[in-house]
């Protein structure tokens, strides 16, 4: 019952996000600017990279929706103040967290489906594999979304939001092998590459695909990094939510 | 009548917008790397997909698109003077014009736009020899890319209803035409549907110009001095257009 009263609201949070992400079409077009420039890049000079490209922007669309969350609670918390109205409210701080990233989440799905159509179109793939790539998809939002929650709260002005956001996402999305392959990283950063949310999850589903040789215990680190990452990250934001939670 | 007279009619207004193009540097280190960051993110991607023989080019390329970019920031930074501020009011009731608020706004934002274009011609400097006519040339075709961006900025500023709005109609018109130009690879390579839309750009003609006088790719003096008139006609007809929409006046 304790259970239950914690994440009620959730829903109803969700479709609040999904209704203020909807209504704004221009961003939705806009989210997939760097990943649509990177797939230009590939296709124009590197096309037999095309496929490892189209894995990468899969996971980095989802990487990507942190960047979103952390813009939209530090806008209801700092520019709107409402956050001081829903934790007030019988809104549970993680339901708040949920919500706002599965509405968010949820919202920009166009621009990953219209990924995903493209990769299943240039990347033949089983059943299993599908699979496998939408539970590395979900890791990955979990990760973001809950790091990027986190984050939002330690910033009292709004300026200095999207540097930082765009920072983190462009250098874990750009630098790592996240739209080209692993080989053509440094083989003494390998494992470095599989840790990393971004890469590790591109990794892992290009492995899933049949496009990219992994050795098991390769497969093995990634995988379970990311599935530790998620449930750590995911975790802690639950418990930094109540933390936080304040009235100003 | 008197007073007037003695009111001051030309000031300081250029270096003081260099200023406060500075004041940002200074004061948000941040923010000024981030947005000159994704054309070296860039040009590190380009280095580890493309053939070794492009990269000179994407690094001339990156300088052209740092330049370009500019005018995102002038959208950006109008807008919020505008909507947010509501500075622009007061510019309008002032005696400063709108073509030398553009200037201003242009000024400031180029200032966070100048270390990493430096950056980049060295770079460009250490990957092969650089002749000094192919410098100038370099310089003129940032110049003009400079002038037309950010007045298309300013110009699509001046429309935007919304903070909202902003940051994904700047992002969407940039990047389109920062993509669309063939600044980073050559002409030659792109599909003929592809060649003939990046024609109508102004960048496609200052790309070919700085490919061209850097030895990257095949092209005659002739052909680049079509180029250059091409460059500048586009240019000035961009911002014909861009001051026809552009709005000054108080709300």
């Amino acid at each position: 019952m304790a259970f239950v009263r914690r994440w009620k609201g959730t829903g109803v949070f969700l479709g609040t996000e999904l209704r203020m992400t909807l209504h704004d079409p221009l961003a939705i077009a806009s989210s997939a600017l760097v990943e649509g420039i990177l797939l230009v890049f590939v296709w124009v000079l590197a096309r037999d990279l095309l496929p490892f490209a189209l894995l990468g922007s899969l996971v980095y669309s989802l990487f990507l929706i942190g960047q979103y969350v952390l813009s939209e609670a530090a806008y209801i918390r700092i520019d709107h103040r409402l956050n001081e109205m829903y934790h007030a409210s019988p809104l549970s701080p993680e339901a708040y967290f949920l919500g706002m990233a599965s509405g968010i989440g949820i919202g920009y799905v166009p621009t990953t489906l219209a990924l995903f159509v493209l990769a299943l179109v240039v990347v033949p793939m089983t059943a299993a594999g599908f699979v496998a790539i939408l539970g590395v998809l979900l890791a990955v939002w979990t990760i973001s979304a809950s790091i990027a929650y986190t984050i939002s709260t330690l910033f009292k002005d709004m300026k200095a939001i999207w540097p930082w956001a765009s920072l983190i996402a462009n250098v874990l999305g750009v630098v790592p092998p996240v739209f080209y392959p692993l080989d053509r990283w440094p083989v003494e950063w390998r494992s470095l590459a599989l840790v990393l949310p971004t890469s590790g999850g591109a990794a892992l589903a290009e492995a899933a695909a049949g496009i990219l040789p992994l050795a098991q215990d390769e497969v093995v680190l990634a995988a379970t990094a990311l599935g530790l990452e998620a449930l750590v990250a995911f975790a802690f934001t639950v418990w930094w939510s109540h933390r936080s939670a304040r009235e100003a | 009548m008197a007073g007037e007279a003695a009111m001051p009619r030309a000031g300081r207004i250029l270096p003081a917008w260099g200023l406060i193009g500075w004041r940002w540097i200074s004061r948000n280190p941040a923010a000024a790397i981030v947005p000159v960051l994704l054309p070296f993110l860039f040009l590190y991607f380009l280095r580890i997909i493309s053939p070794p023989e492009y990269f000179p080019l994407a690094v001339a390329g990156a300088m052209l698109y740092t330049t370009q970019n500019v005018g995102s920031w002038c959208l950006m930074d109008a807008a919020v003077n505008r909507i947010e501020l509501h500075l622009q009011e007061l510019f309008v009731a002032s005696p400063l014009g709108k073509v030398r608020y553009l200037f201003g706004v242009a000024i400031s934002n180029l200032i966070p736009a100048v270390p990493a274009i430096v950056v980049q011609g060295i770079l460009l400097a250490l990957l092969m020899p650089v002749p000094l006519l192919t410098w100038a040339v370099l310089a003129g075709c940032i110049f003009v890319i400079w002038i037309l961006f950010s007045a298309i900025g300013i110009a699509i500023s001046t429309r935007i209803l919304s903070q909202r709005e902003v940051w994904p109609i700047g992002n969407l018109v940039f990047s389109v035409l920062g993509i669309l130009a063939p600044i980073y690879y050559p002409l030659a390579i792109l599909p003929p549907a592809w060649q003939a839309v990046a024609r109508v750009l102004p960048s496609t003609y200052a790309a070919q110009l700085v490919q061209g006088s850097l030895g990257l790719i095949p092209i005659t003096a002739e052909e680049m001095a079509l180029d250059a008139v091409l460059l500048v006609v586009s240019a000035v007809i961009g911002i014909a257009v861009a001051l026809s929409i552009y709005r000054w006046r108080e709300p």
